[in-house]
């Protein structure tokens, strides 16, 4: 049976019969969401309460914190009926991004994060949206419109911040910190395992397209409307 | 652990069950924007009693819109907050003390999953005051779920510290939101 954007696979019951490499490849993409969403929250969502400046945002940061979390729930619940185990499924268990070895110090910091890393999330999650994996494809669907309110989020918050000088200093200031880790969110150029998930329909796009898509749009977030620098990276992860 | 301990645990559990079984079912933000009757200002005052601030006076809030004003002024409590993190704090200690810290953990997070489908209350509530605005809702829903979790953390430390979310439970079960401590006063929405 061969598993293809033409022929979804409809089940985790169905995922039994597609090819193994498939199956591999689909538990690869669910626990890494799984890991990756519990990380970012308690790296970066459930400290940001403490540093949020007002109730007003301290109730909305623990909102985001809690979405965050379902996030992660979603995934691994998706995780655990297709057998993967659960300690593979949070930060304990498996290696984390780069970005969550730098722990969170500003209330800046956390607004610019939402504003590129839950861009990056997005663009991640739009591709999941035509995944030849169907429960995944759901999953995908039920997710986005909160990585969308995550991502407005920031960008509202830093719009704010940048109105004084102070703001526009300590935002471009975590913009240069945080910034340079996001190409590589986006996986290795060439990449095999991008290359066998195209293959079967789970992601539709290659590693460097999603990478250009999302430089080309924080660009405009950070240049064009919030009139910041956005530093020179290796587009090449 | 002593039968005595083991049965004060089993009743412990109990409540936290019941309590999260309960949580669906509050009306939940029916009563804001009304005025605030007796029994609802004294349990304000309890609250700030509780965190052993000083007395002051507790106000209504008149709608939604100012309602969220209210949460962004400026002169918002910051000892108000700390009172209630400190208080959290010892709580988590207490009750990691007497079941576990994992334990402890996994009731809470069965709680807070219950807690997390509360902004359909604080959307319709916003909807039948003719005001969209995902935001407010989740700001909303975000202080809901907060008080959820003290609430369950008081049950399950079961000490005198935990009258102090005991008492603002008591305002959100009542269908208000507690807004805090702004510029001397403790704000009821």
């Amino acid at each position: 049976m061969s598993a293809t954007a033409a022929a979804p696979i409809k089940s985790v019951d169905a995922l039994n019969a597609a090819p193994e490499e498939y199956r591999l490849a689909v538990r690869k993409i669910v626990r890494s969401h799984a890991v990756n969403e519990l990380y970012g929250a308690r790296v970066y969502d459930e400290p940001a309460i403490a540093l949020a400046p007002t109730p007003y945002l301290k109730w909305l940061t623990c909102r985001i914190a809690m979405e965050e979390y379902g996030h992660h729930v979603r995934f691994r619940q998706l995780g655990e009926q297709m057998g993967i185990p659960e300690s593979e499924m949070t930060p304990e268990g498996r290696k984390a991004l780069s970005i969550f070895e730098f722990p969170l110090k500003t209330w800046e910091e956390f607004c610019v994060i939402k504003l590129l890393a839950d861009l990056a999330e997005i663009i991640q999650v739009e591709d999941l949206m035509k995944c030849s994996f169907m429960p995944l494809r759901n999953l995908a669907k039920v997710t986005m419109p909160e990585e969308i309110f995550h991502s407005q989020f920031g960008k509202d918050t830093c719009t704010e911040l940048v109105k004084t000088e102070d703001g526009r200093k300590k935002v471009q200031a975590a913009i240069d910190h945080y910034f340079p880790m996001m190409p590589a969110f986006f996986g290795k150029a060439d990449s095999a395992n991008n290359a066998l998930y195209r293959k079967y329909g789970i992601k539709q796009r290659t590693n460097e397209d999603m990478r250009a898509d999302f430089l080309k749009r924080v660009r405009d977030l950070v240049e064009g409307h919030l009139k910041l620098k956005l530093p020179e990276v290796a587009e090449a992860a | 652990m002593s039968d005595t301990a083991r049965d004060d645990a089993d009743v412990a559990w109990a409540h936290v069950a019941a309590f999260t079984a309960e949580i669906p079912r509050l009306k939940w933000f029916a009563a804001v924007g009304m005025a605030l009757v007796p029994g609802v200002i004294a349990a304000a005052e309890r609250h700030v009693a509780a965190l052993g601030l000083a007395p002051g006076p507790v106000a209504p809030v008149a709608g939604w819109r100012e309602a969220a004003a209210t949460a962004q002024r400026p002169d918002w409590s910051r000892a108000w907050w700390q009172a209630e993190v400190a208080c959290e704090q010892a709580l988590q200690r207490q009750g990691a003390a007497r079941f576990g810290l994992q334990p402890l953990l996994a009731a809470l997070t069965a709680l807070a999953e219950i807690a997390g489908g509360l902004q359909i209350h604080a959307t319709s509530a916003l909807a039948a005051a003719g005001i969209d605005d995902p935001a407010l809702a989740k700001v909303a829903a975000g202080a809901a779920a907060q008080a959820c979790h003290q609430r369950g953390l008081a049950l399950l430390a079961d000490s005198e510290t935990g009258r102090v979310f005991t008492a603002k439970f008591e305002l959100f079960a009542a269908g208000h939101w507690p807004l805090g401590i702004v510029g001397g006063t403790c704000f009821v929405f």
